[in-house]
């Protein structure tokens, strides 16, 4: 099987379209890769540029030992086989389901095999249904048909579920995740979604102003986030800047130890709301209490004044007003060096 | 919806009337043509014709009809893509310019082409016999095409630009080439589109008289002119009516039904515009070629040809007369036909059963030929003076003054019932802007009645209503059939005029008036053109 690679993928555009500047990205045969950004970020351009739709200005795209783009190369889109996934999924208007599953197959048993694809997606029965008569979960599933039809060896998906109802949202992910395995492509999937990203990736890779960040594990990306910005892309988080001082960095909860970074660097403590919990004490001031179902969401303010966030269980009292000491769990803390 | 409910219950029930009117002034004509033909025995003038003619009429009317489809399909797809979809030197002008040979009469053209080609004519001369003369029904449904493609490259235009690029590129990803990608995807999505301007194309050319009978291409409208002018008949022309009603109706029914799947198939996904394909150098100004060229055969060359005529022909002093009853009747059906049309819309707004079938009614008067909107408004008039003359003799004692003559009013009622349903669809549309949340915003902030007519309504149909009125003057001002037959006596308009010079083969005489209807009808075309391609995205013509 062969591997996807991306370096230095810089586009800039005169228009709407965000800018890539310098992306490196690697995608491997039946791994999900999730890409995930702000919107702006450069993320449905890199989705574009891998599927030959964007032409790089410089840095290249190469599938095993084939140069898709470089200086001078730019294999058209048609000639990629990638299998793309539009955000609005692009049916073909004017054919029925059958017929768009089938648009990229040929020889004599095409409808046949369109078929199987369908029947896959367990819309077979709906093959002669025209798009505007399907619904947003079922037109995401034709368009998933036709692109894995041709059996590409890449499959794209920009934001495949940002069209659909929430509560179906998670049943067509665990599908979409499935039949991109049993396809056993090397898969990207485009979202601004965390807990999207985190849900289907086997690798999550951040994207901020055209540069991928940071690549890993989900666990990884979200317990060790390479900055402050990477944090906050995947959920909350308290940041806390300081200074490294004899292998140790000060917090309103105790010094904490870092012996691997040189005394006198700035740096961002990282904290997640999960890993500061109610505890003894009147240290804190609790600012805002927000009930959020299963938990209480509070706002804190220490003595020095910075303002926290840690979550409480549902049926906690503390209300606005009320004093509050916090413990903190140095599983969720992070420390990066500061180099902005 | 609680709020939905009670906007429609304070729109004004009172507009339905207009709607109803209109419906009558739209129907009445097809309504009468068809009582009388199906009333009375058949004359030995319509079985001759039957026996005889009325096989050529059909087959001529088919050969023309197809031959100006194929042609403007043609040429309004091609430079409908090209606007769209790419960028070249002129774009941005050639957008609305392209519409322009609308303002062109058919038979207009067709005096210039004939005369340039014609043994002797300048063409003729230059290639030696070669260049082929335009005549015939070939000639008759190119010449249809050169004026008439507007048609399909608007609808054609809008349809490509406002297809999502995301299906073209998905087509691309599927392992389509840029050609595949437009004959498989892009060119079907506007199949639709493309098939209602088709469709307009040839009802405008089954209505057609003056250049079918200048270029000698006997269709139904020849026939049925036959049929009252030379038999006299009004039998006998109100069956011919009927049968090419019947055509006409078809025709239209398909458009409907094109214009209705072309809204269901554009309806899916998000609308991700296209960047347009940049053509520079030697494409770019192939692409200019392109879009010049038919603007040259439709337009330019007729009016140079006209022109040169005009001024080495003797001035006749008619035409200045004509000119004013011509801008009167247009001016005055446009105004009639605009206000029709807003009252309509506005009683469709109200969704009553009543308002929304007389409007779809009304939209018939679309596929009436001009010639049978005549022979119908004839039928009537002449079936309210049976029905007068006894009554006033035995009030007065003397004959009722004759209303087959009825003058300018005749002639209005007629236009109306042809052109006022092409007034309701853009005052519909501009109409349809003012959504009912926008009524309700404006009601809470305390604009109501003629404040919120005057300060939301108005500003946001107002180009809507006069590209309407409008378009109803270039129409009635190139209006030859109805007029030659209700036109009181000895009252020309332009478009007589020229027709009438044209058929004594006197074209230096019949320049000035051709020159004069394509001259006044640019001004207003162009305003018109330029509404329906503000944003290359934009209304339809009659929808």
């Amino acid at each position: 099987m062969t591997d996807l690679t991306v370096r230095g993928a810089c586009r800039t555009f005169a228009g709407e379209h965000a800018a890539l500047k310098g992306a490196d990205l690697d995608l491997r045969p039946g791994r999900v890769t999730a890409l995930l950004g702000p919107s702006g970020s450069g993320k449905s351009t890199l989705l574009r540029a891998i599927a030959g739709l964007e032409q790089l200005d410089s840095g290249e795209i190469r599938f095993g030992n084939t140069a898709w783009s470089e200086a001078g190369t730019h294999l058209p889109p048609e000639q990629r086989k990638v299998g793309l996934v539009f955000q609005d999924y692009a049916l073909f208007p004017h054919m029925n389901a059958l017929d768009n599953v089938a648009f990229g197959l040929a020889g004599s048993d095409r409808k046949a095999r369109a078929m199987v694809q369908l029947e896959a997606a367990e819309l077979g029965d709906k093959a002669r249904k025209f798009p505007h008569e399907l619904s947003g979960g079922e037109q995401q599933r034709v368009a998933l048909a036709r692109a894995l039809a041709p059996k590409p060896q890449v499959m794209l998906l920009d934001e495949p579920f940002s069209g659909l109802d929430r509560r179906l949202r998670s049943a067509v992910r665990a599908r979409t995740v499935a039949a991109l395995k049993r396809a056993g492509a090397a898969a990207l999937i485009v979202t601004h979604d965390a807990e999207e990203a985190l849900d289907v990736a086997d690798t999550l890779a951040l994207m901020l102003d055209g540069v991928i960040v940071q690549t890993g594990t989900p666990e990884d990306v979200w317990f060790k986030p390479v900055s402050a910005a990477a944090a906050r892309l995947l959920g909350d988080a308290n940041i806390l800047s300081g200074q490294v001082e004899a292998g140790r960095v000060e917090t309103p909860f105790g010094a904490l130890a870092c012996q691997d970074i040189t005394p006198g660097t700035l740096v961002d403590v990282i904290i997640r709301p999960a890993g500061l919990t109610v505890a003894e004490g009147d240290t804190f001031e609790v600012v805002e209490s927000r009930y959020a179902g299963a938990e209480r969401q509070l706002s804190l303010k220490a003595a020095d004044g910075t303002l926290w966030h840690a979550n409480a269980p549902a049926a906690s009292p503390l209300r606005a007003g009320d004093r509050t000491g916090l413990q903190l769990e140095t599983a969720f803390t992070h420390i990066v060096e500061n180099r902005s | 919806m609680s709020s939905g409910r009670s906007v429609k219950a304070t729109a004004r029930p009172a507009l339905t009337p207009f709607a109803v009117l209109a419906a009558l002034v739209c129907a009445a004509p097809i309504l009468a043509v068809a009582w009388i033909a199906l009333s009375g025995g058949a004359s030995d003038y319509l079985i001759h014709l039957a026996e005889t003619r009325l096989p050529v009429y059909l087959l001529t009317s088919a050969q023309v009809g197809l031959i100006a489809a194929a042609g403007a399909g043609a040429i309004g797809t091609g430079l409908g893509w090209l606007i769209a979809r790419c960028q070249f030197p002129g774009r941005n002008i050639l957008s609305w310019v392209l519409v322009l040979p609308l303002a062109m009469p058919a038979y207009v053209a067709a005096y210039a082409w004939l005369d340039l080609s014609q043994a002797g004519g300048p063409l003729d001369v230059a290639t030696a016999g070669l260049f082929p003369t335009i005549r015939g029904a070939w000639g008759a449904g190119l010449m249809f095409a050169l004026v008439l493609y507007p048609y399909v490259y608007l609808l054609a235009r809008d349809a490509f630009a406002a297809q999502s690029a995301d299906a073209v590129q998905a087509a691309r990803t599927l392992g389509a080439s840029p050609f595949t990608a437009f004959r498989r995807v892009a060119l079907p999505m506007a199949r639709p589109a493309i098939a209602a301007g088709l469709a307009l194309v040839i009802m405008e050319s089954l209505a057609d008289y003056g250049t079918v009978s200048h270029l000698g291409a006997p269709t139904l409208s020849i026939g049925l002119i036959r049929a009252w002018s030379g038999a006299g008949s009004l039998l006998d022309a109100a069956r011919l009516s009927l049968v090419l009603v019947l055509v006409a109706l078809f025709i239209f029914s398909l458009e409907r039904a094109q214009r209705q799947r072309a809204r269901t198939s554009a309806a899916s996904g998000r609308h991700r515009p296209a960047s347009r394909l940049q053509l520079t150098g030697w494409t770019g100004i192939g692409a200019l070629a392109v879009c010049l060229l038919p603007l040259l055969l439709g337009l330019i060359i007729p009016l140079a040809r006209l022109g040169w005529r005009a001024l080495h022909a003797a001035y006749t002093p008619d035409v200045l007369e004509a000119a004013a009853n011509s801008l009167f009747l247009a001016g005055t059906s446009a105004l009639i036909a605009a206000g029709l049309g807003l009252f309509t819309a506005y009683a469709l707004r109200t969704r009553g059963r009543i308002a929304t079938s007389a409007a779809r009614l009304a939209g018939l008067g679309y596929a009436v030929p001009g010639a049978v909107a005549a022979v119908g408004v004839l039928a009537i008039l002449s079936g309210i003076q049976g029905w007068l003359d006894p009554l006033w003799r035995g009030m007065t004692g003397e004959v009722f003054p004759i209303l087959l003559t009825g003058g300018a009013g005749a002639l209005i009622f007629a236009y109306l019932s042809r052109f006022a349903a092409a007034a309701i669809g853009p005052a519909e549309t501009a109409l349809g802007r003012v959504t009912p949340t926008l009524d309700g915003a404006a009601r809470t902030l305390g604009a109501t009645g003629w404040t919120l007519l005057r300060r939301v309504h108005w500003p946001l149909i107002a180009s809507g209503v006069a590209a309407a009125g409008l378009l109803v003057f270039v129409e009635v001002l190139k209006e030859l059939p109805a007029t030659m037959i209700l036109r009181p006596f000895n009252f020309d308009t332009l478009a007589v005029t020229a027709h009438n010079f044209a058929s004594d083969e006197r074209l230096g005489e019949a320049a000035l008036p051709s020159l004069a209807i394509t001259l006044i009808a640019l001004l207003p075309m162009a305003v018109v053109a330029r509404y329906l391609s503000r944003d290359t995205k934009s209304g339809d013509l009659d929808d």
